[in-house]
């Protein structure tokens, strides 16, 4: 069974 | 050298190793030491990167993604370039004219 699509995220936290 | 904003489906990409992957709450998080920035790729993205632990054309990652997803080919096509762009800039990708 095929899942729902969401659209790709990318999340950046600048650990410095 | 293929930079940001010139991806195509025609061209090849591959994760670049050397990173901290983890799986959390569903969401792919990932520690750049190199970097010094921690990523969080989520459900979809996550899927995206496990795609591309080895060298897979662009065109060959969207057609695999829309068997496991409902989504029409023009938006998975805008959407995974988008996303890759977004990965190349923060050098987590590399990206080759394809085989």
């Amino acid at each position: 069974m095929k899942k729902e699509w969401k659209k790709p995220e990318l999340q950046v936290l600048d650990v410095r | 050298m293929i930079k940001s904003g010139n991806i195509s489906l025609g061209h090849s990409v591959k994760q670049i190793k050397g990173n901290i992957v983890s799986n959390m709450g569903g969401e792919k998080v990932m520690l750049s030491v190199k970097n010094g920035k921690y990523y969080n790729l989520g459900e979809i993205g996550g899927e995206i990167w496990d795609l591309i632990e080895e060298e897979i054309s662009v065109n060959q990652l969207v057609a695999k993604l829309m068997s496991n997803f409902v989504v029409t080919k023009t938006e998975c096509e805008k959407e995974v370039i988008t996303f890759l762009e977004l990965l190349l800039d923060e050098s987590l990708i590399e990206i080759k004219d394809s085989l």
